[in-house]
């Protein structure tokens, strides 16, 4: 028997540290001293957000919007969380990068007064929407109209949690579905190239040329 | 209540109030603040206690009384904290203390989860008797007048949180700082859906001519909210569109600084027949709603704002909003996406001709406004935060918490 796939969402709710970076010496010494969960909300929840426009995360965000060094931003935005296994390394990572452009360029403007970086954490709310998926066509329905909350817990957010870069749909269609072939389509979705509307279309694209496929009885001779 | 927001509002967002009504359902939930009518606070919470009612939580909302020394008193506080220099002497605070002794006395604090609202009643921390007591500073605090915050600050630290309403309000304070902006009621007069019939009638009521694209703000007559900034912008733009300037707002006779700023604004408007000046009388809601309906583009041209909610109320009817970029109002536009932000006047002016120009685009970022509106700033999703951070200050010490 099938194993169903239950949707499920998450929301968070915004904690302040109370701390803020004016230039990018104050934002390297903020991010080697705040907590995991801070660099985990300016950087893997940043997908979260609605609208995604040049940047990856909100440190880089911040560096090219706010400083206008654009430079620093495109390095920061380069930087894929996921290639680290812990949040340590990964901020190791950020330090660097800053530290580099630091040397290059010691002397970094000031953010206007009210456009600082402000040091945020969260914590997360997860729970489910009443949703059961047994098949793949149920599967299409569920993705074409859940909350983008639910599609950002199982696309981005599950990568931390089952590890390896994979998320919750393309883990589920591969074991319980058997479909190797679409979960590994789902999988070369880059994360950071689109926001959560543009993944639930992605992946409802996906699901529909499976489906397509399943129900194709006869194709064009040759 | 809640299913009244079905369809409205983010489905996530009401399944998960239902969970949190589940396990917060029948205990207390007390807000307290220092008026009953009149500011944003007071309009939340007319529309949010019977939604907390609703789900099925024993809300209950009191007001602080006081005297005119007291509310001068805490208009300097008010003042003070977002950076003016005030002299306010140690009889002044003992008398704001004593008044919220006072308060104390005649207003039942029992409850499991309380809410202060700003600093009027930031002393009743003093007689909490148990529960969660949480401070909601609704204004910006983050560049105080030292003295007066540090007077203050013995109150707000025997709070077990507090909530602003923005991360660049709020300052470290060694305490759990939450951040939940406010939000608009999609089902209020402000906010209802209006027919075109009553919009029209509204337009013919009030004299507004619908023949050319209207460009509005709805504003108290404050210099923060540049009006005279926002005419020189419009004959900016007249040069080139034709179009109706519509400035809305409500008469400042308690305020002879609103009264003067009026008589600017009336006087530098000289007589354009296009350029209409409204002063609507208060509870003027459903005027207003159907105002920024009619509007083609509207403009929250402030120098100086707390959140600018009429910023989301204008976004939620579908229109582009040109806002300036202070307080709250870039955390509801997101420039080029939802809306502009600017800077200047030439930017204001600039923006409206780029609109004017291009309604498809003006519609494409209405529609998307709106949408972010529903996302982000309803109140559905407010109640959501006040409940989670409730919850969450039951369960401290955990970032992830599974329903």
């Amino acid at each position: 028997m099938i194993e169903g796939f239950e949707f499920k969402q998450c929301i968070s709710i915004l904690k302040s540290t109370g701390k803020k970076a004016g230039n990018l010496h104050a934002l390297r010494d903020l991010i080697a001293q705040v907590s995991d969960d801070c660099i985990f909300h300016h950087t893997y929840q940043y997908f979260l957000k609605e609208h995604i426009l040049e940047y990856t995360n909100d440190f880089a965000h911040w560096a090219g919007e706010s400083l206008e060094e654009r430079s620093l931003a495109e390095q920061l935005s380069n930087i894929d969380p996921y290639e680290y296994d812990n949040i340590s390394d990964f901020r190791k990572e950020l330090l660097s990068v800053v530290g580099n452009y630091i040397e290059k360029f010691p002397e970094p403007r000031e953010a206007m007064h009210g456009d600082e970086f402000f040091f945020n954490e969260t914590i997360t709310l997860i729970f489910p929407i009443g949703i059961r998926v047994k098949n793949l066509a149920e599967f299409l329905m569920a993705i074409k109209f859940v909350d983008v909350g639910s599609i950002y817990y199982h696309f981005y957010e599950a990568r931390m949690r089952v590890g390896g870069g994979i998320d919750d749909f393309s883990k589920w269609i591969e074991e319980s579905l058997e479909k190797k072939g679409l979960a590994e389509r789902i999988r070369a979705i880059d994360p950071f190239m689109h926001n959560t509307e543009d993944i639930r279309k992605h992946i409802a694209e996906q699901t529909e040329k499976e489906l397509r496929g399943d129900i194709e009885i006869m194709g064009v001779e040759e | 209540m809640i299913n009244q927001y079905a369809g409205i509002s983010p489905k996530g967002d009401l399944l998960l109030l239902q969970r949190l009504a589940r396990v917060l359902g029948g205990r207390s939930f007390l807000h307290v603040n220092s008026t009953r009518e009149g500011g944003g606070v007071a309009e939340i919470l007319q529309r949010m206690i019977p939604i907390l009612q609703g789900l099925g939580i024993d809300a209950r909302w009191e007001t602080i009384s006081g005297d005119e020394q007291f509310f001068e008193m805490t208009k300097k506080v008010h003042n003070a904290l977002q950076g003016n220099k005030e002299t306010i002497t140690d009889t002044m605070w003992q008398h704001h203390f004593e008044i919220n002794r006072q308060n104390a006395a005649n207003i039942d604090l029992d409850a499991d989860a309380v809410i202060i609202h700003d600093p009027q009643p930031g002393p009743l921390v003093e007689f909490k008797k148990r529960g969660v007591w949480i401070w909601r500073c609704h204004i910006d605090i983050s560049n105080p007048f030292k003295d007066v915050y540090k007077a203050l600050g013995r109150y707000a630290l025997k709070y077990d949180a507090i909530i602003f309403s923005v991360s660049k309000f709020a300052r470290a304070m060694n305490i759990d700082e939450f951040i939940i902006p406010p939000s608009i009621d999609p089902l209020s007069e402000k906010n209802m859906e209006l027919s075109d019939d009553e919009i029209n009638e509204t337009a013919k009521r009030l004299g507004i001519p619908t023949d050319r694209p209207i460009i509005l703000q709805v504003s108290r007559f404050d210099r923060f909210k540049d009006p005279l900034g926002v005419i020189k912008a419009y004959r900016m733009v007249k040069k080139y569109n034709d179009c109706i300037l519509l400035l809305a707002g409500s008469p400042a006779t308690d305020d002879p600084e609103g009264a003067a700023v009026l008589n600017e604004v009336k006087e530098f408007a000289a007589n354009d027949p296009d350029i209409h000046i409204l002063l609507l009388p208060p509870f003027s809601d459903r005027d207003i709603n159907a105002l920024q309906r009619m509007a083609f583009v509207v403009l929250q041209k402030s120098l100086k704002e707390g959140f600018g909610l009429t910023v989301a109320e204008a976004m939620w009817k579908g229109k582009p909003v040109i806002g300036g970029a202070v307080g709250g109002i870039p955390l509801q536009i997101a420039h080029g996406v939802t809306g502009f932000l600017v800077h200047s006047i030439e930017g204001t002016a600039f923006r409206i001709r780029q609109l004017l120009n291009a309604p498809e685009m003006a519609e494409t970022m209405g529609g998307r406004a709106r949408e972010f509106v529903r996302k982000n700033f309803l109140i559905t999703r407010q109640v959501r935060d006040y409940l989670s951070v409730w919850y969450i200050m039951e369960n401290k010490g955990k970032s992830i918490i599974e329903f």
